[in-house]
């Protein structure tokens, strides 16, 4: 058999392997017996100074070719099987998507924090700043310069909590004290109003305490938004407008709201307002308890008497104020049935929001 | 207050749709807190008309009548369709108007239902007086008057019922306080006139001349007239105590009061009726010897006891006013009257007194004393000194009427001080600007007018001097029934809330150069929650009161905290003082999952903790961040099994929380028994910024956790917000990114357990130089057998890079072997191999 014959042959079994070949591994295994550095059609090459001279480029033509045939023969069928195998593993380690996934725990915002965020961000949106005051007071921010001096029947609206004044100082009415537990956060107004520069833009949200037993519609503990602003030509329907937008935000474009007349020591006009009700629209369900509303804060415009307490001309400058309660509009919104789990810590409430 | 619409309507005319009446009082400041219904109902019974009568075949007495109810019954065509009623009365014809019980109505226990009668069926039944109730005119059935509207309810046909509205009345609003105010509210909300209710001929006095005067058997000292402007007293003698007549007990109990006797109900109709509070005193028990009462207003005396109306023995202070004869106290003015002098059924002549007692003095007695009356609910608020006179004629002449007594001539009238209507401007112009309103200066003078204000349009020279155009400036007397009415802006509130607030066009503040913003301290505020809750910990809100024996609880030391806050008035004895840690409520609410089962809590709350000082009015508040954890941070899972937390998954939040803020200098600095002794010793850290302590770091004692009831182990810190905000950096420095790659050695060094972590890094800073890197505990290892007693294993991956070229071996070998030799001398360790 010639030489030639040889080379032909060992392409045709090589060949044939490859076509056979099953597993990458395998197709190695042929390329290192057959054109690797010792393969036996290597060798060819490598004994070529046997072959005479007259047939020596006869037979490396030949030999290249095979090679050639053979390394493209290899190269196919690695990528068709190394696909196969590929499709294979991936089948495999296909998995059960639906099992949950690996994540740290996050942990949870509290429901009035997350609603005090909420407002403080609409009112942020209109150019008002953040103030906070103390929630041990005196009575002269908590009532005094808010207008209702001592012993007027406005104080009774509260049930106020008292505090052991330590200065020595007493009071004419046995339980009382010149210091307490705010009862609402319209001392920041005072506050706001002594320190800050006009114009003032400012809301309040903070904790304020009330002497009411716990149940659940009530808590002795609870927080409100209050709502100053003190500039030149302010109305009545700057007021209207305002709260409409807040309501608006709060609640949906589709929310109507009520100004009704009322009484504050500290504004005058004042009124509450109401939305209306979500549920029936106005129409009066058990939600509302018929009447279509609900009520969901008190406002005013800021009373001459307390402009001119912090000095400031009410002839010049005028203003409104409101406070918003934020446990109301956690119930209006989120339909707490009993505001005790707001402060009972309980993890199944917590983390539902 | 409550007012009886039946009662009302004397006085003016009253809407007849009551759900848009009750808006109308709650949109102009009037709240309608209820509404009840008084007196019969005769529930399906209407008005009907006998439309065709038939005889009834199978009787020779009944009819088969067809009766139109209206409305009440009607066809498939929604028109009214006629009831078949059988009936046996013979008085009534066709196209008469009759009261129709429909099936369902009630009267006792019987009920009306459908029925046969002799096999004809019937509808109702037609009534006759006495089923209704009204009289005892059996024989045939009642026949209305031929106008009666058909279908009309019976009751309201005959006003038989009445409603009662729960009205709020704010506090600035006295004069409301009586069913004349309200009819003048009332007639101001619509445009309407009242009647004024004295004109009512029972309050025209008639006095018995030939009696002895008043002012000969009365004397009245006011002896501090800032307590008291005007004391009034009249005499009706022969009285005859005996129940009320029915027309007047219906309107005192329909007021929401009891029927006493006929003159305490006449002093508390007029109480009602004018809001004027009134006292009736037996007159035998004031007068001396010589039959005379001396009447003196004065201060309670220390010390001075009065037994009041209730039954109570009162004790007094020189606050309080009493009304005294020379020798003892009577009644506490403006509050409650005596026992002793009060009216009984032995009585036969009676003093009347109607005065005007000080707002704040009547207040504070009221609050001192916890007594709440009808009485000092007015006084407090401001009762009229000028109607005085004449309410006490009325009061007088009612109770002359209706007990048989005759009425002494005089009154014995002492006005220390006469309240003045009061002169307000109202400048049209800027009303409404302030408002944002274009009302008409018509409504605005009508509206005014209407609640009692007289109304003059000021001059040319007045209005130019208040800088309105001519006819834009109004005079208003405010009336003295409305002591609210002081200052111009009272006037707006008053044309706005009966114009309507839903009338203004809302428009936002045209101010310019806004812009809302948040303070840095509030910016780290969010941060260190988004930190917080990053970490896996749940936000919490508890009460701001605590249990005195709180931090006793937690064995925590008191030393620098302060004394608590103590509440005067505390709902109860857990929530008597304010919070001085955050941790005992967060405990509370730990030990509340753990016996509801549930196992894994991380909390954390931020909020104000009050540090009380002697001689200081106000306490200290500091903002805290707090938290506590227990169990891990979730249940085992099918890829993850969450540790249970120690120690360190506290120090490894406050990690987090302190990169965040980019706080300087932090260090964590072992705490003894002795310094944090509600932490678990040897578990229980310092938080530190440079010399600044930021809070601690620890795991609860376990006896501090078991007496909250809770379930050790419990991992806890509580941080000072403010020095958190003020020691945190607005940014960290930029630092280059590595460019040459790095050499990592680990070295495992053996060493005494008293050796810290912090210890060997320290001494491994300083040995490694500048190229040393960086340096990562990751293993510590324990074997009794292998490393020796109270000795611990500690390995390090030491990284070892130059910023400026790629270390060779042998500079790194070098620069780590000098290490291992400075480590091992200034720690006694040994290398492991």
């Amino acid at each position: 058999m010639s030489v030639i014959d040889e080379v032909t042959a060992l392409q045709a079994a090589t060949l044939a392997e490859i076509a056979a070949a099953a597993t990458t591994d395998e197709l190695e295994a042929i390329r290192i017996k057959v054109v690797g550095k010792s393969g036996s059609l290597t060798g060819y090459l490598r004994s070529m100074n046997q072959v005479a001279p007259e047939e020596r480029a006869e037979v490396g033509k030949t030999v290249n070719i095979a090679r050639n045939q053979i390394e493209s023969a290899l190269e196919a069928q690695k990528k068709a099987l190394a696909g196969a195998e590929l499709e294979a593993r991936m089948q495999a380690d296909a998995l059960d998507i639906t099992l949950p996934g690996r994540a740290q725990q996050m942990g949870t915002r509290h429901l009035i924090n997350r609603i005090t965020d909420e407002i403080a961000e609409v009112f942020m949106g209109i150019g008002y700043s953040v103030a906070t005051g103390p929630e041990v007071e005196t009575d002269y921010y908590n009532f005094e310069a808010l207008n209702a001096p001592a012993d007027h029947p406005s104080r009774s609206m509260q049930d106020t909590f008292y505090v052991r004044d330590l200065s020595g100082d007493t009071t004419n009415v046995k339980g009382e004290s010149d210091v307490l537990l705010r009862t609402q956060t319209s001392g920041v107004q005072v506050h706001a109003m002594e320190d800050q520069e006009l114009p003032i833009y400012i809301i309040a949200p903070g904790k304020v305490y009330r002497r009411d037993v716990a149940d659940p519609s009530h808590l002795p503990q609870f927080n409100q938004i209050e709502g100053l602003v003190v500039d030149k030509g302010i109305t009545f329907g700057d007021l209207k407008g305002t709260l409409d937008y807040f309501c608006k935000q709060m609640f949906g474009e589709e929310r109507k709201t009520r100004f009704r007349a009322h009484y504050f020591p500290f504004t005058e006009p004042s009124a509450e307002v109401d939305v209306s009700c979500g549920i029936c629209h106005g129409e009066g369900c058990r939600f509302c308890k018929g009447t279509g509303w609900l009520e969901i804060l008190g406002c005013g415009m800021v009373d001459p008497n307390v402009l001119r307490y912090s000095g400031i001309d009410p002839e010049v400058y005028s203003g409104f104020a409101f406070g918003v309660g934020v446990e109301r509009v956690a119930c209006l919104k989120y339909n707490v049935p009993d505001l005790r789990m707001l402060l009972e810590g309980d993890m199944r409430f917590l983390r539902q929001f | 207050m409550k007012v009886s619409l039946k009662w009302l309507s004397e006085y003016v005319e009253v809407p007849a749709d009551l759900k848009a009446f009750c808006d109308r009082l709650d949109l102009t400041g009037t709240g309608v807190e209820g509404v009840e219904v008084a007196g019969a109902t005769f529930d399906k019974v209407v008005v009907g008309q006998i439309v065709e009568k038939k005889a009834h075949p199978d009787s020779d007495h009944m009819w088969v009548c067809q009766v139109n109810v209206g409305q009440n019954n009607v066809g498939e065509d929604g028109n009214p369709e006629p009831l078949q009623i059988v009936c046996g009365a013979q008085n009534f014809n066709e196209n008469d108007k009759i009261p129709v019980a429909m099936v369902g109505a009630e009267f006792g226990d019987f009920k009306i239902k459908k029925s046969k009668l002799r096999g004809v069926v019937s509808n109702g039944m037609n009534c006759s007086e006495r089923e209704l109730g009204l009289g005892s005119d059996h024989d045939g059935i009642m026949i209305l008057p031929a106008d009666a509207p058909i279908g009309m309810p019976f009751a309201d046909y005959m006003q038989l019922s009445d409603k009662i509205l729960d009205l709020e009345i704010t506090p600035n609003r006295p004069d409301c306080l009586s069913m004349k105010g309200m009819a003048r509210e009332v007639g101001a909300m619509y445009e309407r006139d009242f009647t004024d209710p004295l004109n009512d001929p029972i309050f025209n006095l008639g006095e018995n001349q030939d009696l002895e005067p008043t002012a000969d058997a009365v004397s009245v000292t006011i002896s501090d007239p800032a307590r008291c402007d005007r004391y009034t007293a009249r005499v009706i003698e022969n009285v005859k105590i005996g129940p009320s007549p029915d027309w007047l007990a219906e309107r005192i109990i329909a007021a929401g009061a009891r029927p006493i006797n006929n003159i305490v109900d006449a002093t508390n109709y007029i109480l009602f009726l004018f809001g004027q509070p009134l006292h009736a005193f037996d007159f035998d028990k004031l007068k001396n010897a010589e039959g005379k009462a001396h009447i003196v207003v004065r201060p309670a005396e220390e010390g001075e006891k009065l037994v009041t109306l209730d039954g109570e023995e009162r004790d007094l202070t020189p606050d309080m006013t009493v009304i005294a004869t020379p020798e003892r106290a009577v009644a506490l003015a403006g509050v409650m009257g005596g026992l002793d002098s009060e009216v009984t059924d032995e009585t036969t002549t009676v003093l009347l007194e109607a005065a005007t007692f000080s707002r704040a003095h009547t207040s504070r007695t009221s609050r001192n004393l916890g007594l709440i009356s009808e009485s000092s609910l007015r006084y407090e608020r401001g009762v009229d000194d000028n109607p005085i006179a004449a309410l006490s004629d009325a009061a007088a002449a009612l109770i002359a009427e209706i007990s048989g007594g005759t009425v002494r001539p005089g009154i014995v009238d002492v006005w220390e001080q006469q309240t003045e209507a009061v002169m307000l401007d109202f400048r049209i112009p800027r009303f409404n600007a302030m408002m944002g309103a274009h009302i008409e200066r018509d409504y605005i003078i009508e509206t005014l007018k209407r609640l009692g204000c007289a109304v003059t349009i000021a001059d040319i020279e007045t209005s130019k001097a208040a800088d309105c155009a001519e006819g834009e400036l109004l005079h208003v007397l405010a009336p003295t029934f409305r002591p609210d009415l002081e200052r111009e802006i009272d006037l707006y509130e008053e044309v706005l809330r009966l114009y309507g607030m839903d009338r203004i066009e809302p428009t936002l503040p045209a101010g310019a150069g806004r812009i809302g913003k948040r303070t840095l301290a509030e910016q780290r505020i969010e941060k260190i929650n988004d930190t917080l809750r990053a970490s896996g910990l749940n936000e919490t809100v508890t009460y701001s009161f605590a249990e005195p024996g709180d931090l006793d609880k937690l064995r925590m030391d008191k030393t620098d905290l302060g004394m608590p806050v103590e509440l005067l008035n505390p709902l109860n004895a857990e929530q008597s003082i304010m919070r001085q840690s955050i941790i005992p409520g967060l405990l509370h609410s730990l030990a509340y999952n753990q016996s509801h089962g549930v196992k894994n809590v991380q909390l954390y709350e931020t909020g104000r903790v009050f540090f009380a000082a002697d001689g200081k009015k106000k306490p200290k508040e500091k903002e805290r961040v707090a938290a506590v954890m227990a169990g891990a941070m979730g249940d085992p899972a099918w890829n993850a099994s969450p540790a249970a937390f120690d120690f360190f998954d506290g120090k490894g939040v406050i990690e987090n929380l302190l990169r965040e803020l980019a706080t300087p200098k932090v260090r964590f600095k072992a705490l003894s028994a002795e310094e944090a002794p509600h932490l678990q010793p040897g578990r229980a850290a310092q938080v530190l910024s440079g010399g600044t302590v930021l809070g601690w770091v620890g795991e609860i004692h376990p006896l501090a956790v078991d007496a909250f009831d809770a379930n050790a182990p419990v991992v806890a810190f509580e941080l000072d917000l403010d020095a958190l905000v003020k020691t945190s950096q607005p940014a960290r420095d930029y630092v280059d990114v590595p460019l040459f790659p790095a050499v990592t050695m680990d070295i495992a060094l053996v060493v005494d357990e008293d050796v810290t972590n912090e210890k060997l890094i320290q001494v491994m800073t300083s040995a490694g130089g500048k190229l040393l890197s960086s340096i990562q505990l990751f293993d510590v290892y324990r074997d009794a057998d292998r490393l020796g007693a109270g000795k611990k294993s500690m390995a390090y991956a030491l990284e070892y890079r130059s910023p400026e070229k790629t270390l060779t071996t042998e500079e790194v070998n070098k620069q780590h072997e000098r290490l291992i030799k400075k480590v091992c001398g200034a720690t006694g360790a040994e290398v492991r191999s």
